[in-house]
């Protein structure tokens, strides 16, 4: 019994004096280690808790020493007696304090059969048109990436290109985001593309064909990125949850004229996705833009379209990658879709044949479907399809750019890839284009994409 | 009502005591290795998700949602780091990552941030192919790496669950007691190989070599990440001609079609080496792995 009060007391004497001291001496460590082993023997088991709160104290103690040492990791000799290397300690990567920088060099040769490039029934912004004639460089873009201190990192994207004989310089993405905000919440904020189906957030370099869908073109004119907040939350499920929202300022296709003051679009997105045994993943999202207030003026040259009103686009996306070997590196397929719908209410009004405002209350939708197989490491072919539906044209309108003369424009795509390595990349691309009545236009494309600096993110 | 009261009963007791009594901690390791590694020192209290297999080409994965969701939930990321994993776990931790798995946290553990590493680059230009300027990634081939990971396992281990701090620490120690006696067994059996030289398809072996002391005369791939090409393996075969080569080694996730022209030419045997845990039958953890590896080299 009174072994059991001895211990009690013990163990108090040691809580009370322990606990507190966190930086608690050698000595002190040594004192209740001599104290533990003398009763040892006679009380394994309650021993064995003492141990452990020793343990913990040492923890925290070497948890206080990595701190100060600024990194330096505690490597001790192993136990078999494997001296620790002198240079075994945590690198401090030099890069690390610089922000990455990186540019991607993109030229391209094209050669369209048709003059026309006018897509029937729709009314296209700057980005969504046909890329120019001839030799050409495409947009050149730097990358400058980096953690900005330990709870935000920062991006931003400068894209030059050419726009009719000039240099036009493009602020394509500049924001931050949190990296350390409760598990799997991240805010982003600044200007930036939004998650919206699956290759809104993509730079066109990383695309697998010379040019985006004819869907892409026309309902985000190619990308759409705006200034705003977006927050999105990966959630704690077995498989891949994503769920986000963002607030925009509303000024760029398919929203427009914000004249600030008020939130001009909104987007809302959720997907899915997992794994289909080891060697196949895929994914499937809904997403929403929702544009107020639009004050948009587009379509061909000529026959100008100015919409006002409210534009909401819905889209539902789906992707799929296989590896017939289950290495990505050897050889992958990768299917890829997405649908649209595009609802606008408001007015439309050709101004330069002066209808006045015209109202419009009617739906657009289009699609796109595509698969890549890289049959070799260095080597791809894809093949694409898309196609639109314009909406009814109001009485008013004929003739104007939403007047689609009863076709359904469409577009089919094939091409081939190399890769030299996974900086280089050249293809060769055919295109055939239907996108108005009597307007076929075979399109031919040489293209190179080429990254210097910084490695990028491989999409997913 | 009894499965209500039951269901609130349970709730109860979920409630009553700290999640840490049951919860393990979540570990996404980005290889075979560092999960096997893993399960070693966290023995039943830790849940390893390992986020690759040994066929796969670990550079060139992509940030997957599977990889997200498991990201989501990890306490713990081992990685091989020196950029191996650069181009989709960045995404991951971006994502999905907490606070305490990002770089430098205490849930985070680069490999190559522990280990002296080989093949480091002074300057580095891209026409020397894919080269990692911080160093050669594959450390976890020299299994004296592997002992200095185990340690720094446990402490991030017992940092991260103090409750079982003690049994982190001593799994560690039989771990490595037991790895420090497999070590000096390989080596006194691998003595015959010191000197000897070997043909490889990228720089995935240059631990194991290095370790062994076994010379690579040449390597199939022109430049570390170009795909090899005719003109390239003619010229190793040339280069070869003459040398006394024991072996062309090729990963599981390597294509062998360069290496069996080559073998066909020169006689040379190919050897399929696991590489990893799992890389072949055989292999089913760590210390089998390194058998497997000794026993092809040294029955060669």
């Amino acid at each position: 019994m009174s072994h059991k009060k001895l211990l009690l007391a013990a163990s108090a004497a040691v809580l009370l004096n322990v606990s507190p001291a966190i930086a608690a001496s050698d000595a002190d460590l040594d004192a209740l280690r001599a104290e533990i082993q003398s009763m040892r023997d006679a009380y394994e088991s309650k021993i064995d808790q003492l141990t452990s709160k020793v343990e913990t104290l040492e923890a925290k103690q070497t948890q206080t020493s990595r701190a100060t040492t600024a990194g330096i990791a505690n490597i001790e000799p192993a136990a078999g007696g494997a001296p620790a290397p002198a240079t075994a300690q945590r690198n401090i990567k030099d890069s690390s304090f610089n922000p990455a920088v990186g540019i991607v060099l993109n030229g391209k040769y094209n050669n369209f059969s048709s003059k026309e490039s006018e897509i029937a029934g729709f009314a296209l912004g700057e980005e969504g048109e046909r890329g120019t004639e001839g030799l050409g460089i495409d947009e050149t873009e730097l990358n400058f990436s980096a953690n900005v201190d330990d709870k935000f990192r920062g991006s931003a994207t400068i894209a030059l290109h050419e726009h009719e004989g000039e240099t036009e310089v493009e602020l394509e993405e500049a924001y931050v985001a949190t990296t350390a905000l409760a598990s799997g919440v991240e805010v982003k904020a600044g200007r930036f593309f939004s998650e919206l189906g699956y290759l809104n957030s993509h730079h066109g370099h990383a695309d697998d064909f010379a040019d985006r869908p004819l869907a892409n073109r026309a309902f985000l004119d190619n990308n759409y990125g705006d200034d705003g907040v977006q927050v999105s939350v990966v959630l704690p499920t077995p498989i891949y949850t994503e769920i986000g929202a963002g607030a925009f300022r509303g000024n760029d296709n398919p929203a427009g004229g914000a004249e600030g003051g008020d939130i001009g679009a909104w987007t809302a997105y959720g997907r899915v996705g997992g794994d289909v045994g080891n060697n196949t993943s895929w994914r499937l999202g809904l997403s929403t833009l929702q544009a107020d207030n639009v004050s948009r003026e587009a379509g061909h040259e000529g026959e100008e379209v100015l919409f006002e009103g409210d534009s909401s686009v819905y889209i539902a996306d789906a992707r799929a990658v296989y590896a017939p070997t289950g290495n990505n590196a050897e050889q992958e397929v990768i299917f890829q879709g997405e649908y649209f719908i595009r609802d606008e209410d408001g007015t439309y009004e050709d101004t330069e044949a002066a209808t006045g405002a015209i109202d419009y209350n009617d739906s657009q939708s289009g699609w796109y479907a595509q698969s890549v197989y890289k049959f070799h490491p260095k080597w791809r072919v894809g093949a694409r399809y898309s196609q639109l539906y314009a909406g009814d044209v109001p009485a008013g309108l004929a003739g104007s750019s939403l007047d689609d003369g009863g076709h359904d424009p469409w577009a089919a795509t094939a091409m081939v890839d190399w890769t030299n390595s996974e900086f280089s990349r050249i293809r060769a691309q055919f295109s055939r284009e239907e996108v108005a009545d009597n307007q076929d236009d075979n399109q031919f494309t040489l293209q190179y994409i080429m990254s210097l600096g910084a490695h990028g993110a491989h999409n997913y | 009502m009894k499965k209500l009261s039951l269901i609130l009963l349970g709730l109860g007791v979920l409630f009553a005591f700290p999640t840490s009594v049951f919860a393990k901690v979540k570990i996404f390791a980005c290889a075979p290795e560092w999960g096997a590694l893993a399960q070693e020192i966290g023995g039943e209290n830790v849940d390893v998700y390992t986020a690759s297999n040994a066929n796969q080409d670990i550079h060139h994965m992509r940030a997957k949602p599977s990889l997200l969701a498991a990201m989501r939930k990890a306490d713990l990321v081992i990685c091989s780091g020196a950029s191996l994993e650069i181009g989709w776990l960045p995404i991951l931790l971006n994502k999905a990552g907490s606070a305490s798995v990002q770089d430098g946290a205490v849930g985070s553990i680069m490999a190559a941030d522990y280990v002296p590493l080989l093949e480091v680059m002074e300057t580095v230009d891209r026409s020397m192919g894919h080269v990692h300027p911080e160093g050669n990634p594959h450390v976890h081939l020299d299994p004296h790496n592997i002992v200095l990971l185990s340690k720094v396992l446990a402490d991030r281990l017992s940092e991260i669950d103090a409750d079982h701090s003690v049994m982190y620490k001593s799994r560690q120690n039989y771990f490595a007691t037991q790895w420090q006696e497999a070590i000096t067994q390989w080596e006194s059996q691998a003595r015959g190989l010191k000197g000897s030289s070997v043909v490889v398809y990228h720089k995935s072996w240059t631990y194991l070599l290095n370790w062994l002391g076994i010379e690579t005369v040449a390597s199939l791939e022109p430049k570390p990440g170009i795909p090899p090409n005719a003109a390239h393996l003619a010229s190793v075969l040339e280069s070869i001609e003459g040398k006394n080569v024991k072996a062309i080694l090729v990963a599981p996730f390597e294509s062998e079609k360069g290496a069996k022209w080559l073998s066909e030419k020169s006689n040379i045997p190919i050897m399929k080496l696991p590489f990893t845990v799992g890389g072949n039958s055989q292999s089913t953890d760590l210390k089998t792995m390194f058998d497997n590896t000794l026993k092809q080299l040294t029955n060669n």
